[in-house]
């Protein structure tokens, strides 16, 4: 199982039967009601006022509260500093267990609805309609926080990782066997014609290398002795060894940069596809070495 | 009149209790969110350093390029500090060579790769992003630990 992105970041309450209680018999105050309350309304059951208008969530007003931390401060000011967890272990289960869980799937209260009845709340208080506060009704409502979806691993990429790994660990069998085991002698490697074909490619880029010198030294040498005019026969070589010399250099990179790659090459045994043709050397390397 | 007080108090608790509750809301999506940015990022960075290494192959690297214990010191870049209200953030200095502030970059190579000079700037704003997310989760605490003392206190009332 892999661990995938947390895609929806929203905090979700789920609605207690007490908070849609409430909401229903305050219905006739509400003037207004977010979209995503009043679908939770109907869909358990209640009805809605027809004067109450339903507004979108970009209408809500959503930002963060100021706290008053002088007033906290006041009014937590006679509580020991350290509360006793004990307290409060005791304390929270009484609460959960005098409120039964309602099973109401599907529907959730967002932060702009949380916002919403917070106001709605305090205009209610303001009124003297009501004395419920908000933190009254959201303590019985089951907080779900966001969670990572669990998603298992593709098979097929397992079975690639798996078929990957099995080459490469018998590559690496096959590369500390290879002298060996006098049965994997037959390899491509160590015929005749594969070591000539590599050393001719080898002598074919040393060869490029010794003749372009050659051609910025003749450059250097006739070239611009014909191009400017009479040079003294010293001045001529001393050009013909610069105009070299920066060949060989440029030349001299490209060229340790190429046989590194050999040598990389003919570290790492060839990858064997499962029909070659070769049977005989093929069918002994697909052994796998771990049983 | 005393009772008119309490009464009072318990509104004005009430409110901050509300108040308190939203903005832990708040603060935890706030903190979801830095958490899924560092996520992204770094692991941004991660595929553009394994690309680096990818395109300058296998045997480019050794450890011999990394700073040993015997040789010349230098000092951090970036360090974290306090501001005021017990949060972090972070602080970094400019490179200056003769005062020992040394770019790591230049470690491996004096052209260091394109992709590899975006994975410094991935790893450089998680970095950020970790120190917000601290800074976040201290002052999410901060309001758990006022919710619990305020519901004591209303409970006593």
């Amino acid at each position: 199982m892999l661990k995938s992105t947390i895609v929806d970041t929203r905090v979700r309450l789920r609605p207690s039967k007490k908070l849609l209680n409430l909401l229903d018999k305050q219905k006739e105050h509400l003037k207004e009601l977010p979209a995503n309350l009043a679908k939770i309304l109907e869909k358990n059951g209640y009805s809605i006022a027809n004067s109450t208008r339903i507004i979108r969530d970009d209408e809500i007003v959503c930002k963060r509260p100021q706290i008053d931390v002088k007033l906290l401060k006041k009014l937590t000011a006679n509580l020991p500093d350290v509360p006793s967890s004990a307290q409060e272990i005791n304390e929270l289960p009484e609460e959960e267990e005098e409120e039964p869980k309602q099973p109401l799937t599907g529907d959730f209260l967002y932060l702009n609805d949380l916002h919403f009845l917070n106001s709605t709340l305090t205009e209610l208080r303001k009124n003297n309609i009501t004395n419920v506060y908000l933190y009254e009704l959201i303590e019985s409502c089951e907080l779900i926080l966001p969670e990572n979806e669990y998603k298992p691993r593709n098979p097929e990429l397992e079975a690639r990782c798996q078929r990957l790994r099995d080459e490469q660990q018998n590559r690496e069998y096959h590369k500390m066997t290879k002298n060996v085991d006098a049965t994997l002698k037959h390899i491509p490697e160590d015929t005749v014609a594969y070591q000539l074909k590599s050393i001719n490619k080898q002598i074919i880029a040393v060869a490029q290398f010794i003749f372009s010198v050659a051609a910025g030294f003749t450059f250097g040498f006739f070239g611009v002795n014909l191009m400017v005019g009479p040079l003294p026969f010293g001045f001529r070589i001393l050009l013909g060894v610069i105009v070299a010399l920066i060949i060989a250099l440029a030349e001299m990179y490209f060229l340790a940069k190429k046989l590194h790659e050999y040598d990389e090459v003919l570290d790492a045994p060839k990858r064997k596809t499962p029909n070659s043709p070769k049977a005989s050397g093929v069918q002994i390397l697909q052994k796998p070495h771990v049983d | 009149m005393s009772k008119k007080n309490t009464k009072n108090e318990k509104s004005a608790a009430g409110e901050l209790l509300d108040s308190l509750y939203l903005d832990m809301f708040h603060l935890i999506e706030a903190h979801t969110q830095c958490r899924i940015d560092i996520e992204r990022t770094s692991s941004d960075g991660s595929i553009l350093l394994a690309r680096t290494k990818f395109q300058q192959g296998g045997q480019s690297l050794s450890t011999a390029q990394i700073p040993a214990e015997n040789s010349a010191e230098f000092n951090a870049l970036c360090r974290v500090k306090k501001a005021s209200d017990e949060d972090i953030s972070i602080e970094r200095h400019p490179v200056d060579k003769e005062n020992g502030y040394v770019e790591p970059l230049y470690w491996f190579s004096v052209l260091p790769p394109m992709s590899l000079r975006s994975a410094v700037d991935k790893f450089k704003r998680t970095i950020d992003l970790i120190a917000e997310s601290a800074n976040l989760q201290r002052e999410l605490s901060r309001v758990l630990d006022g919710i619990n003392r305020l519901r004591q206190t209303v409970a006593l009332q």
